[in-house]
């Protein structure tokens, strides 16, 4: 039954670990996903120009960048922009999120070009910043959590 | 219909006090109150408290935006010739500060004042002067008259008889502004019947150029022609042996006489029929027909 027990706890702090690793996980997906949109919307505005609308909806989002790409699609509608369902986020990046997305199809195309190409640096940065984290803290949270999971194991032995 | 591009409360308040279908043409100037007109009457628009309603330059803007469907980028071609075309055929004008960049004007920003523009079809309109223009074929007509006098709505009027009378022409619309089609993803919003081929949004030049080479139309419609640089490309359609409809403004014969470029029609015979059109009875109004010679064959 001991035994059992352990190792219930084991994975449990297992499973949390992960949980916790993936938010930078999801982080990096996610600015990766929004520097391949704003990719693909600047070649729109280069070449077909779309809709703002059309091309929103034309998105194939996952996780956590359709929750973001339902918040747009629904701003785009109403004017409203809620990006409250976005965990991972903290504040000011939300902020900073926010500045993009309002600011998209407001001018003519060298303009919208220009200024896409400003968002890209900006989304550029945080996504190396998410990458170093991803690739730091995963690993790191994977393994203190199993040395901490070890070492309880043994105080309850 | 302009639900989706008005603010609510000028929106809510135009819907109080008129019936969509009667107005033709809402004005918005920043700062000024906003004017509604009905049936060629002009009212200024109120709130409920009877006080005027002032149109704010972020009504405005709010308008553009929505018009443009967030797109600014997509619809830069048209603000640079002050119009965006709205689903219906509704047009609306725009002025404001015009951006240029090597002598080309690249945009139109800080807009100031909106002329949205509701059409009309009035049907058979065109119908009395129809026996005059048409016989076995289309004559060269140049539909004549002062802007708001329904000369689109009447040349849209023409190009449906032209089908309804089952004269089989094949019809190449040269639609520079998206008015007379008023086309939404590639559909006329306005029926104009199944012989029209329609090229929207691009200049006369190409129209006519290309429309006569690719799709081989009896007549080539077009709307506001400008005698300074559009001549050359009536007068090589008309040698090509394509007749063409095309309207400008002038309120009466003198004025269309003093427009540069007209003695070199009246000299070439390029036009068979002059047709003018007033808003008297409202627009589309049938006043006189003169022919090549400019003989009145037609005065109401």
């Amino acid at each position: 039954m001991k035994w059992i027990l352990i190792a219930i706890l084991i994975f449990v702090i297992m499973l949390i670990a992960i949980r916790l690793s993936d938010q930078y996980k999801d982080k990096y997906d996610f600015y990766f996903n929004l520097k391949n949109f704003l990719n693909q919307f600047k070649i729109n505005v280069s070449f077909r120009q779309d809709k703002l609308t059309d091309f929103v909806a034309n998105v194939k989002p996952k996780k956590q960048f359709k929750l973001f790409i339902d918040a747009y699609s629904e701003y785009l509608k109403t004017n409203k922009l809620n990006l409250s369902e976005i965990k991972i986020l903290e504040e000011e990046e939300k902020n900073e999120l926010t500045q993009i997305v309002m600011s998209l199809g407001k001018n003519d195309s060298p303009t919208e070009i220009m200024q896409l190409e400003n968002f890209l640096i900006s989304v550029e940065n945080n996504l190396s910043s998410a990458q170093e984290n991803k690739n730091k803290l995963c690993p790191m949270i994977i393994k203190l959590s199993l040395l901490f999971a070890i070492g309880l194991a043994i105080l309850l032995i | 219909m302009l639900k989706d591009f008005l603010d609510s409360e000028i929106y809510n308040q135009i819907l109080k006090a008129f019936s969509f279908n009667d107005i033709t043409e809402i004005r918005l100037r920043v700062n000024e109150k906003i004017i509604v007109a009905v049936k060629n009457k002009k009212y200024y628009l109120k709130d409920e408290n009877n006080n005027f309603l002032i149109c704010t330059k972020q009504n405005i803007e709010n308008f553009i935006t929505r018009a443009c469907h967030n797109s600014v980028y997509a619809y830069n071609n048209n603000i640079i010739q002050g119009y965006i075309t709205l689903k219906n055929g509704i047009r609306v004008g725009l002025s404001g500060n015009v951006v240029v960049e090597n002598n080309k004007v690249v945009t139109i920003k800080d807009f100031n004042s909106l002329n949205i523009r509701i059409p009309h079809i009035i049907k058979n309109c065109s119908l009395i002067a129809y026996d005059y223009l048409v016989t076995d074929e289309v004559k060269n007509t140049l539909i004549v008259s002062p802007p708001g006098a329904g000369k689109t709505t009447f040349l849209r009027d023409l190009i449906f008889q032209l089908y309804n009378h089952n004269l089989a022409k094949n019809v190449l619309i040269a639609d520079e502004r998206n008015e007379i089609c008023a086309t939404n993803d590639a559909i006329p919003q306005i029926n104009l019947g199944g012989f029209c081929d329609i090229y929207t949004n691009c200049t006369k030049k190409y129209a006519f150029k290309n429309g006569i080479r690719s799709m081989c139309p009896d007549v080539i419609v077009t709307d506001e022609i400008d005698l300074d640089c559009d001549l050359q490309y009536i007068t090589e359609a008309i040698n090509c042996g394509v007749n063409v409809v095309a309207t400008i403004h002038a309120k009466d014969l003198n004025q269309l006489k003093n427009k540069p470029g007209f003695s070199e029609i009246f000299e070439k015979h390029l036009f068979s029929r002059y047709v003018f059109l007033t808003n008297d009875l409202g627009p589309g109004t049938l006043t006189y027909i003169y022919d090549d010679k400019l003989n009145c064959i037609y005065s109401r």
